[in-house]
């Protein structure tokens, strides 16, 4: 059998190493350009937006006289722009007033009662 | 007769390519996910910047406004003020404190790096049928770009779609990107 030369096997084992922390280098790259991503869609998916104008929207309409129509109109308009269902009644109960909005993009659903006096 | 030196050499060898094919692979493939990510990032940003300087143009700017709970937008829309709306929408997004790059040629001009196409829909009350009307834009759409909108609800005393003047809600959307 032909001799096995076993000298400098630390340089092998120094070889590897090294191989071995550039591999790993690699992934942290790697995985570190997908994080924002994610974290972009998360912020894009949620209509935070949408929400909050729809909120504002329909606390200047409840006291318009024109209620009826600005209710129809935000209801067809937010269906074919935006693709969301959005519903709101305004309850009177003696001298409170009572909102309820319904809102869903087909993601996201938003339930929210208002009472004030 | 076979010679069987050096066989620790050659698994080493096989080894180290492998390690090296490995991390080839993963760099190239980190570049291509990292222009995903970066325009997911870019469009973030682009429409939180457009929804909120929309939210400003909503806002009363003045306690006389608000008693009559009117707004810049709304007056905008009323009026059919193309100029000041792109005058009020581009300094909302493009003021950047310093000069700008350009400033010597063109004095007092913006950065001008984020254009718009701005428009409302409204409905027909006779039919449910809705419609768009342009407000203003700051350069022609060629369809190239790549846009992200931002939107705003406002309610205005308008004759709207055809209908007579009375209190009615229309769908501010601004189709927004950067040049």
């Amino acid at each position: 059998m032909a001799r096995l030369n076993d000298d400098a096997q630390w340089i092998i084992l120094m070889g590897f190493l090294v191989s071995f922390s550039f591999f790993f280098l690699a992934l942290v790259i790697n995985q570190s350009t997908v994080v924002g991503q994610t974290t972009a869609e998360s912020v894009i998916e949620f209509p935070k937006n949408d929400i909050r104008d729809v909120r504002q929207v329909i606390g200047q309409s409840v006291n318009d006289p024109n209620l009826p129509v600005i209710r129809n109109d935000i209801t067809v308009l937010s269906m074919n722009r935006k693709g969301s269902v959005l519903k709101y009644t305004n309850i009177t109960n003696g001298s409170a007033t009572y909102i309820q909005i319904h809102y869903n993009n087909g993601v996201t659903e938003y339930n929210e009662n208002w009472s004030y006096l | 007769m076979t010679n069987s030196d050096g066989q620790l050499y050659t698994i080493e060898g096989f080894a180290a390519a492998l390690i090296m094919l490995m991390t080839a692979y993963l760099v190239v493939n980190a570049t291509s996910v990292y222009t995903a990510g970066d325009t997911h990032i870019s469009d973030m940003q682009l429409e939180a910047l457009g929804s909120d300087a929309l939210n400003m143009m909503g806002t009363p700017t003045n306690t006389t406004m608000d008693v009559i709970g009117t707004s810049p937008l709304r007056t905008i829309i009323e009026n059919d003020d193309a100029i000041t709306f792109k005058t009020m929408f581009l300094n909302l997004t493009n003021n950047r404190t310093g000069l700008p790059p350009d400033y010597i040629s063109r004095i007092g001009s913006t950065m001008d790096f984020i254009q718009f196409n701005a428009s409302y829909t409204c409905r027909d009350l006779s039919n449910n049928v809705i419609s768009t009307t342009p407000i203003s834009y700051s350069r022609n759409l060629t369809g190239g770009e790549h846009t992200v909108r931002a939107t705003k609800w406002v309610i205005v005393n308008e004759g709207v779609c055809g209908n007579g003047i009375q209190h009615r809600a229309v769908l501010v959307e601004v189709l927004m990107w950067r040049d």
